[in-house]
C-alpha cells in the first residue's frame, strides 16, 4: 500500500516517493477495497488525496450498445436525463445536491452510462442514501418524461452545427449492419423526435439495466473506509436483482470494404476517415492491446504519415488515429481533415498505404517503447483528481464489471512486441474490413 | 486518513537574478510558485502581458498567431517533428491561451520527466524558430478556423463572442482573439517577430510553477526566462465600451434548425472589488455555468424543457461548453454580465422565433426580477451553502490552482489568493450586502441581445410588432405555469426599428 507522508515546509520539499508499489510492479497507486452485496452490487473504495473531497461515480453498464430494439435508439442517453427527476423520498433531487453544495452530472456513451457527484467529504452519507434511493425508486411522471424529451432534442438540435457528429453518425451506420454500434448515443433523430410517446417503454428501459448486478460504485478521494462500507451495505442492500441482457446481435464479419459519402449543411473542409473492424477490449488478450499500441505507432503525433501529412506538405489541418476499444468489437479510426478536396484521394492511399506497411513490416522498436512510455504516463498523468481517478478506471469497469484489470492491463501492454504489432495489424488492418466515409459542405447550402 | 497540507506561497525573489529588480510597485511578482510537494505531477504557467488587445489595426489576431506559432511551431534548437518525438513518448504537450489581455503558456508533465519537458517548454517561448513553413501551417489552420469551423461549427459559442463584439466595438476589446479573415490575411512572418520583439520581454513575463517540484526550480525558470531581452510596455487604458441605451438586438442569419441566445451589459466589477462575493454569490443563483442550481435553467429548461441549458456570469467564460469549471487566465478589467441560452429548438408545435422570443422574455423578465426585489433570505442562505463547497471545485487541479495565482497577480489579489479566501468572504455575506450589489450591478432595460437564426427578416419584424409569443408543449403542464406563460408570452422587449442589426453569416468576423 501507499503510504503519503505529507510535510512540507515552506520551500524545503520532501520527495515522499510512493515506496512499494513499484517493487510489487504495480502501476495502480492507489490502495482499494472492494465491497460487494448479495444483490450483486460491486463497490470499489479508492483512498487518494482528496483535500476533504470524495468523487461518487455509479457506472451503470449500459449505453447505446443496450438499444437493441428497432425505434428505441437514444434510450441510454434519454434515462440519464430521467435520473434527476426524484423520487418519492427525495422528490427534487437537485435541492438536496444544492443544498450541499455537490457538482453533479451524468454522460451516456457507447457502453455505459455514468452518474458522478464530487463533494465534501462529510456529505457522504447524504449522497449514499441520496443515490442508492434514486437508482432504486425512481419516480417519474409522463408529463415530466414529455418535458424531459424536449430537452433531449434541444441537446440533439445543437449538435447538428458539428460536422464531426454527421460523419460519425454515418460512419457507424455504413459500417454495422447488425450490432447495436450502428447508431451514436444521441441516437437516430427520428427516435429522438418520437420520445414524447415512450413513456412505458423508458420504464422498462430502467427495469431491465438499472439493477444491482448491472451497477458498479467507484467512491475516490478522501473518506473513512470503514464507515463507507458500512453505509454502501446499510442503502444498497435492499436493492433487487432482475437484469436482463440485452439481445444484440453479432455483427457479421466484414466482406469487403464500404465506402459512403455525406454532406454537411453548413460549411467545413472535407473531413476523411478510414475505420477497419476491430477487436473488444481486453486486458489481457495481446491481439486487442497490441491494436491500441497500433493505433498509435501507426497513426498518432509520433507517426510518419501524421508528421508528412500535417508538419511537412500541410496537405491536412488536422490529423488523429488512436484506436480506442469498446466493450465489443468496434471501429479503429483513422481521421484527417483536409486542406484540398483534390488530396482526398491521395490521402486516403496514404492511410491504407501505412496499413499495408504495418501489417508486412515489423515497426520500429524505438517507436513501440516510446508508445508503451506515452500510453503509461497517460494514465499516470491522468491520477489527479478523484474523479479523474474514477474516469480512468472506468472503461475497465464497462468491459470487465471490475477495477482489478487494471494492472493486467499494463503487465500486457508492457510484454507486446514488434510481432505483436503487426499480428495485429495483419489481423484488424484487412481491406475487407474497411469503411471509408467522406464528409463534405453541402455545397448550396447557406447561400 | 490524510490531509495535503496545501501551502500557497506567491515568491517574490528580490535578488540573485540576473535582471537587475525594477518591477513596479503593482506587479506582486515575478514568480508564483505553489508547492504541493507530495504530488508527482508538475504544473507550469508561462504568463506574457499581452493580448488581443494589443492586436494593431488591421492585424487583429496577431498576438494570437504569435502564440499558437512559438507552441506549435520548431526553436531554433528543434525541428517541429523532433519536439512533437520528444513530447510523445511523455504524454505531454503544451497549450497556449490568447485573452484580451493575457497571454499564457501552460502545461503539465510528471515528475519523471520534467527536465526534458521544461528544455522543450522553455526552448518554444524564449528561441522560436520562426519558420516560414511552421507560419504557412498555423496561418492556414487558422483561417480555417476563422472561415469554417467558427462560422459553422458551434453556433452558441458564436453568439456569445458575437455579444462581446457587439458591446465592445471600437474599443481594445472589440475584436474576437483569433482575429477577423481578412486582418489574419494580412498577417505576414514579420509582423509575428516583430509583435514578439516588442512584447516578450523578461520584464513582461510572470512564471508560475506548481506541484512535485525539485527547490531550486522555481528559481531556475525564473532565470531562464530572464535570457529574453528587457522591455517595458505602457499600459494601455481600460476599454470603456459605449453605453447602451435600451435592447440593441444583432441576428445573424443562417440557414439553422436552433437558435443560440446571448445577451448582456457592461458590468464595473472586476474580481478584486469588494462586491464580487456578493454578485458571485446571486449570480449563482440566478444561472450558475452548466449546473441545475440555475434558476434560468430551472425555468427554461427544467419546467419548460426548451433547450439544453441556460446560465449567466459575470466574468469572462470563453469555451463554457468544454468546462465545468471556471476558465482560468482570462482575467480583464473590464467585464460584462452575460447570459446564455443554449440553442432553442422545435421541441413542440409552433414557430422558431416564437420559442426564442419566449425563452428570452422568460429570461429578461427573471433578470429584471432579481435586480428589482434581490434575493429571498431562503434562496440567499442555501446558495451559501452551496457554494461554500461547490467552489472548492474551481481548484480541482494543480494547474488550476496555480492559474488562479496567476490571476491574483493580474488581479492584484493579495495572499493568500481569490480560492483560499472565497469561502470565508462568500460566509461573511448578508443578505442586504447581497442585495444591494445587485440592485447596484444589474439591471434589464438596456443590453445587447444577440441571435443566431434563419429567417432573420421574420424574427425582426415579430420583435418589432410585439405580438405575444405563445408556446406549445409535448406533455401536460400544470396550470401555475400555462399561466406564467401567458405573461411571459406578452413580456415587453422595447426596441427601436434601428436598434435591430442583420448580419449574414458569411459577413460574421469577416473584417473590421
Amino acid at each position: 500500500m501507499r503510504i503519503f507522508l505529507s510535510t512540507m515546509v515552506g520551500m524545503i520539499l520532501l520527495n515522499v516517493l510512493p515506496v512499494g508499489l513499484a517493487a510489487e510492479g504495480k502501476i495502480f497507486p492507489f490502495d482499494y477495497q472492494l465491497v460487494q452485496l448479495e444483490n450483486g452490487f460491486k463497490a470499489y473504495l479508492i483512498r487518494t488525496p482528496a483535500n476533504g473531497q470524495i468523487s461518487y461515480l455509479t457506472i451503470v453498464r449500459a449505453g447505446a450498445r443496450e438499444e437493441w430494439e428497432a425505434g428505441r435508439s437514444g434510450y441510454a442517453h434519454f434515462f440519464e436525463h430521467i435520473m434527476f427527476r426524484g423520487t418519492e423520498k427525495y422528490p427534487n433531487y437537485d435541492a438536496i445536491t444544492t443544498r450541499i453544495g455537490a457538482a453533479r452530472n451524468a454522460s451516456t456513451s457507447l457502453d455505459v452510462t455514468q452518474y458522478y457527484i464530487t463533494a465534501a467529504s462529510d456529505s457522504l452519507e447524504q449522497i449514499v442514501d441520496l443515490e442508492s434511493d434514486r437508482f432504486m425508486n425512481l419516480k417519474y411522471s409522463e408529463a415530466a418524461f414529455r418535458t424531459e424529451a424536449g430537452a433531449i432534442l434541444g441537446e440533439f438540435s445543437q449538435g447538428r452545427a458539428n460536422p464531426y457528429l454527421y460523419l460519425a453518425e454515418k460512419l457507424q451506420d455504413t459500417a454495422f449492419d447488425e450490432h447495436t454500434y450502428k447508431h451514436l448515443t444521441m441516437g437516430f433523430e427520428k427516435d429522438v423526435r418520437n420520445m414524447p410517446e415512450g413513456y412505458d417503454y423508458s420504464i422498462s428501459f430502467r427495469d431491465r439495466y438499472y439493477r444491482p448486478e448491472n451497477c458498479v460504485l467507484l467512491l475516490s478521494g478522501d473518506f473513512d473506509r470503514a464507515r463507507a462500507e458500512q453505509l454502501i451495505r446499510k442503502y444498497y442492500s435492499p436493492w433487487k436483482r432482475g437484469y436482463v441482457p440485452p439481445q444484440i446481435k453479432p455483427e457479421p464479419p466484414q466482406k469487403a470494404p464500404r465506402e459512403a459519402t455525406v454532406a454537411f449543411l453548413g460549411r467545413t473542409l472535407p473531413i476523411l476517415t478510414v475505420a477497419w473492424k476491430g477487436p473488444a477490449w481486453s486486458a489481457t488478450d495481446k491481439l486487442a492491446v497490441a491494436a491500441e499500441v497500433l493505433g498509435r505507432v501507426a497513426f498518432g503525433s509520433n507517426s510518419d504519415i501524421y508528421k508528412r501529412l500535417l508538419v511537412q506538405t500541410q496537405k491536412v489541418q488536422s490529423f488523429s488515429g488512436a484506436f480506442s476499444l469498446n466493450r465489443d468489437p468496434n471501429l479503429l479510426t483513422v481521421m484527417a481533415m483536409v486542406t484540398d478536396e483534390h488530396d482526398l484521394p491521395m490521402i486516403k492511399d496514404e492511410m491504407e498505404k501505412t496499413a499495408r506497411r504495418l501489417r508486412s513490416e515489423l515497426c520500429d522498436p524505438r517507436s513501440l517503447s516510446e508508445t508503451k512510455s506515452a500510453m503509461k504516463y497517460e494514465f499516470l498523468m491522468g491520477l489527479e483528481t478523484p474523479l479523474a481517478i474514477n474516469f480512468a478506471l472506468r472503461d475497465i469497469v464497462v468491459s470487465t464489471g471490475g477495477i482489478e484489470a487494471v494492472e493486467d492491463y499494463y503487465r500486457t501492454l508492457e510484454s507486446i512486441t514488434a510481432q505483436d504489432v503487426k499480428a495485429a495489424a495483419a489481423k484488424f488492418l484487412m481491406d475487407t474490413g474497411r469503411t471509408t466515409v467522406t464528409l463534405q459542405s453541402a455545397k448550396e447550402s447557406n447561400r | 486518513m490524510r490531509k495535503i497540507l496545501f501551502l500557497a506561497a506567491v515568491l517574490t525573489f528580490p535578488t540573485g537574478f540576473s535582471t537587475p529588480l525594477a518591477w513596479p510597485a503593482a506587479d506582486p511578482g515575478r514568480i508564483v510558485a505553489l508547492s504541493e510537494s507530495e504530488s508527482p505531477l508538475i504544473a507550469v504557467n508561462v504568463w506574457v502581458k499581452v493580448g488581443s488587445q494589443n492586436d494593431p489595426q488591421g492585424k487583429e489576431g496577431l498576438a494570437a498567431l504569435t502564440a499558437n506559432l512559438l507552441s506549435d511551431s520548431s526553436t531554433r534548437q528543434d525541428a517541429y517533428e523532433q519536439i512533437l518525438a520528444k513530447l510523445y513518448p511523455m504524454a505531454a504537450g503544451y497549450d497556449f491561451n490568447v485573452d484580451k489581455e493575457m497571454t499564457v503558456f501552460s502545461g503539465q508533465i510528471h515528475r519523471d520527466n520534467l527536465a526534458p519537458y521544461w528544455e522543450l517548454f522553455r526552448n518554444s517561448i524564449v528561441s522560436p524558430g520562426f519558420k516560414a513553413e511552421d507560419f504557412k501551417r498555423i496561418k492556414t489552420q487558422t483561417l480555417n478556423f476563422l472561415k469554417q469551423t467558427r462560422r459553422f461549427s458551434n453556433d452558441e459559442e458564436l453568439s456569445k463572442e458575437l455579444l462581446y463584439w457587439a458591446i465592445f466595438k471600437g474599443t481594445p476589446y472589440g475584436h474576437p482573439e483569433e482575429g477577423y479573415v481578412q486582418s489574419v490575411e494580412a498577417i505576414t512572418l514579420e509582423d509575428v517577430r516583430a509583435f514578439y520583439a516588442k512584447y516578450y520581454t523578461r520584464d513582461n513575463v510572470v512564471v508560475g510553477v506548481a506541484g512535485g517540484f525539485p527547490a531550486d526550480f522555481a528559481a531556475r525558470m525564473r532565470n531562464e526566462m530572464d535570457r529574453l531581452p528587457p522591455g517595458r510596455i505602457a499600459d494601455i487604458p481600460k476599454p470603456a465600451p459605449a453605453p447602451i441605451s435600451g435592447i440593441k438586438v444583432l441576428i445573424v442569419e443562417k440557414d439553422t434548425k436552433a437558435t443560440p441566445i446571448s445577451f448582456g451589459f457592461p458590468i464595473a466589477l472586476r474580481r478584486s472589488d469588494p462586491d464580487f462575493p456578493a454578485l458571485m454569490l446571486a449570480n449563482s443563483w440566478f444561472g450558475e455555468h452548466r449546473t441545475s442550481v440555475s434558476h434560468l435553467y430551472q425555468a427554461i429548461r427544467e419546467i419548460r424543457g426548451m433547450n439544453y441549458g441556460d446560465y449567466s456570469y459575470i466574468e469572462a467564460y470563453p469555451k463554457g461548453y468544454s468546462t465545468q469549471v471556471p476558465p482560468t487566465n482570462v482575467s480583464r478589467r473590464s467585464q460584462i454580465f452575460e447570459v446564455w441560452l443554449r440553442p432553442i429548438a422545435m421541441t413542440a408545435p409552433g414557430t422558431l422565433h416564437d420559442r426564442s422570443l419566449f425563452a428570452f422574455r422568460t429570461a429578461l423578465r427573471e433578470l429584471a426580477f432579481i435586480a428589482d426585489q434581490g434575493m429571498t433570505a431562503e434562496a440567499f442562505e442555501t446558495q451559501q451553502k452551496y457554494l461554500n463547497n461547490y467552489s472548492v471545485n474551481f481548484g480541482n487541479t494543480i494547474g488550476r490552482r496555480l492559474a488562479y495565482r496567476m490571476d491574483d497577480a493580474f488581479y492584484g489579489i493579495p495572499d493568500p489568493g481569490f480560492l483560499a479566501s472565497i469561502r470565508k468572504e462568500l460566509a461573511a455575506l448578508t443578505l442586504p450586502a447581497v442585495n444591494s450589489a445587485l440592485k447596484k450591478q444589474l439591471q434589464a432595460q438596456n443590453l445587447w441581445v444577440v441571435f443566431i437564426t434563419s429567417d432573420a427578416e421574420g424574427l425582426k419584424k415579430k420583435i418589432l410588432e410585439g405580438a405575444e409569443t405563445n408556446i406549445t408543449y409535448a406533455g401536460k403542464q400544470p396550470q401555475s405555469v400555462l399561466d406564467e406563460d401567458k405573461i411571459i408570452a406578452r413580456y415587453p422587449i422595447p426596441v427601436k426599428p434601428a436598434d435591430i442589426t442583420i448580419v449574414g453569416i458569411d459577413q460574421v468576423f469577416e473584417r473590421r
